[in-house]
């Protein structure tokens, strides 16, 4: 009982303090939004409003998800708020949970306000079943994502952690097809995309409406799920270590 | 029952280095339940790297901690024994965008056998402000909170790293009020301090730490003792050397016309100098305070 309280409230105050932050809240929320109405259902920049709404969806997420975990990891570790965290009895898992939790809050947040963008100015129509995959393909794939920011939150110092987030988020959404659809690019960039961990996760997306480019989702799944592991096994080292 | 009292800490000729630099050079002492012991040293001399290594902050080169008679191995700290620890390290933050009430509420949610957040509010005297965010109080209000999260598990052990760093006299003097009350209530406290009149007030024991090394261990009287000697003052005409040259000095110090002595043997010494300048006058002789032993202790040690 009493340690599901302490779950419970690590989860509360991580995100507690992160809506305190509106410099966090407003660009996380806002961004993904002002990018997919323009891009994807105003302008839709090379392929038709369903098909954006899944790479924009995939934008969104990845960034609370890194962001989250990186510049708030690293502002704590500078301040020596983790250190005294490391030195108490609480478990590493609720540390970790209360961060997923956060980012997952956030990733619910932005596909709502997506969804909701796509079905009255995209006239994006999907069965339920699709919105709901969709949904659960996108809030579960944001996972790897938070275990990047873990990784950077915890070997970079404050002052870089953005930076070095924004340095890697930027381009492998771009690169990945996220802002402007994969298939529009050369052959060659097509071929590297099997790199980065967001064109997994928007090739499954698309799968969910049919307009993946028609790789195995075992495959998709697989790398995704390897890359957690990976991240997870190091994260938890990088804690327990330092 | 008559039982030895059980070793809460005790670490052996512990070793670090950071590149060249040596950091820990054999660190070794132990301490008894219920024993305020202070680690007293000048800036730089290791004290915070030792509460880290003992605390497996960071990895020692060689050398044994154990704490509660467990012994320690590398970095890892079992959850139970972190249950009956309490840390409140120099360089502290929680979080800025927490309010004082809820940091209370979160870090005592971590222990089994925990402080309410009422008593943690008292022991930070933070009831006032206890809906203020970490980052808008004073330095000291900080300090008083890191304090008291420090408690939320009604730790055993204690360590406090440098706790009234940058505090005025009035709240340090109330937190080693608190301190005091903490240790007849029986907690074990590790106390790290550069104010010497710190530890003598506090410590049962004080280890002077210096380059790393323990030089001195002992309650405040001992170490007192240890330095046998005398402090002789007077105004004089001879020369530094000359001075030196009289029996059983060991140090000498000059502020304009006086020259302060300290002597292993003051008679000897005394005698010598009014056989040497007939013309001393203001001639004083006093016991050696826990300062300057503490001065000489380090000073000795620079030399050798």
């Amino acid at each position: 009982m009493s340690s599901m309280n302490l779950y419970y409230k690590e989860a509360r105050y991580d995100l507690l303090s992160i809506m305190r932050t509106p410099g966090f809240v407003l660009p996380a929320l806002a961004f993904p939004l002002m990018f997919y109405l323009f891009f994807g259902v105003f302008f839709r920049a090379g392929a038709g409003a369903d098909y954006l709404l899944v790479t924009y969806s995939c934008f969104g997420i990845m960034g609370p998800a890194m962001f989250n975990f990186a510049a708030g990891i690293a502002s704590d570790r500078a301040h020596g708020w983790l250190t005294l965290k490391q030195l108490s009895p609480m478990p590493f898992s609720a540390y970790l949970l209360a961060k997923l939790s956060t980012s997952l809050v956030f990733s619910v947040c932005i596909l709502i306000l997506l969804f909701s963008a796509a079905t009255m100015f995209g006239d994006v129509r999907l069965h339920s079943t699709q919105w709901l995959l969709l949904a659960v393909v996108m809030l579960a794939g944001s996972l790897p994502f938070a275990l990047l920011g873990l990784l950077l939150g915890l070997s970079l110092s404050d002052k870089a952690a953005p930076g070095v987030v924004n340095l890697i988020y930027l381009p492998m959404a771009f690169l990945s097809g996220l802002w402007l659809p994969l298939f529009l690019f050369p052959g060659w960039l097509q071929q590297l995309a099997w790199l980065w961990p967001s064109f997994h996760l928007s090739q499954l997306g698309l799968k969910v409406i049919a307009q993946d480019q028609g790789n195995s989702v075992l495959a998709h799944l697989g790398v995704l799920a390897l890359l957690t592991a990976v991240l997870a096994t190091i994260c938890a080292r990088l804690f327990r270590r330092r | 029952m008559q039982s030895q009292p059980q070793a809460v800490l005790q670490i052996s000729n512990l070793h670090k280095s950071y590149r060249n630099q040596a950091a820990l050079q054999g660190a070794t002492l132990q301490m008894a339940a219920g024993e305020v012991l202070a680690i007293l040293g000048p800036n730089g001399a290791g004290k915070t790297t030792l509460i880290s290594a003992i605390l497996g902050l960071i990895a020692t080169d060689s050398g044994e901690i154990n704490l509660f008679g467990q012994l320690q191995r590398g970095t890892k700290r079992s959850t139970a024994l972190r249950q009956r620890l309490g840390v409140m390290m120099q360089i502290g933050a929680a979080s800025a965008n927490l309010t004082v009430r809820e940091q209370c509420d979160l870090f005592s949610s971590y222990y089994r056998n925990r402080r309410t957040v009422a008593e943690l509010l008292d022991i930070a005297g933070l009831g006032s402000q206890a809906n203020s965010r970490f980052s808008s109080l004073s330095g000291g209000q900080k300090q008083r909170l890191l304090f008291a999260l420090a408690l939320a598990g009604k730790p055993d052990l204690l360590f406090l790293d440098e706790p009234t760093l940058g505090m005025d006299v009035q709240a340090r003097r109330a937190l080693w009020q608190q301190i005091r009350q903490l240790k007849a209530s029986g907690v074990s406290i590790v106390l790290t301090t550069h104010y010497l009149e710190e530890a003598e007030q506090l410590a049962d024991r004080i280890a002077v730490l210096q380059q790393g090394r323990i030089i001195a261990l002992g309650s405040p009287a001992e170490l007192t003792a240890q330095i046998s000697g005398k402090r002789i003052c007077c105004t004089t005409a001879l020369t530094d050397q000359q001075l030196r040259a009289l029996p059983a000095v060991l140090q000498l110090e000059r502020r304009q016309q006086q020259v302060c002595l300290v002597s292993q043997a003051a008679e000897q010494t005394v005698l010598a100098l009014l056989q040497a300048d007939a013309s001393v006058s203001a001639l004083e002789v006093k016991a050696v305070a826990l300062e300057q032993a503490f001065l000489q202790l380090t000073a000795k040690k620079e030399a050798a």
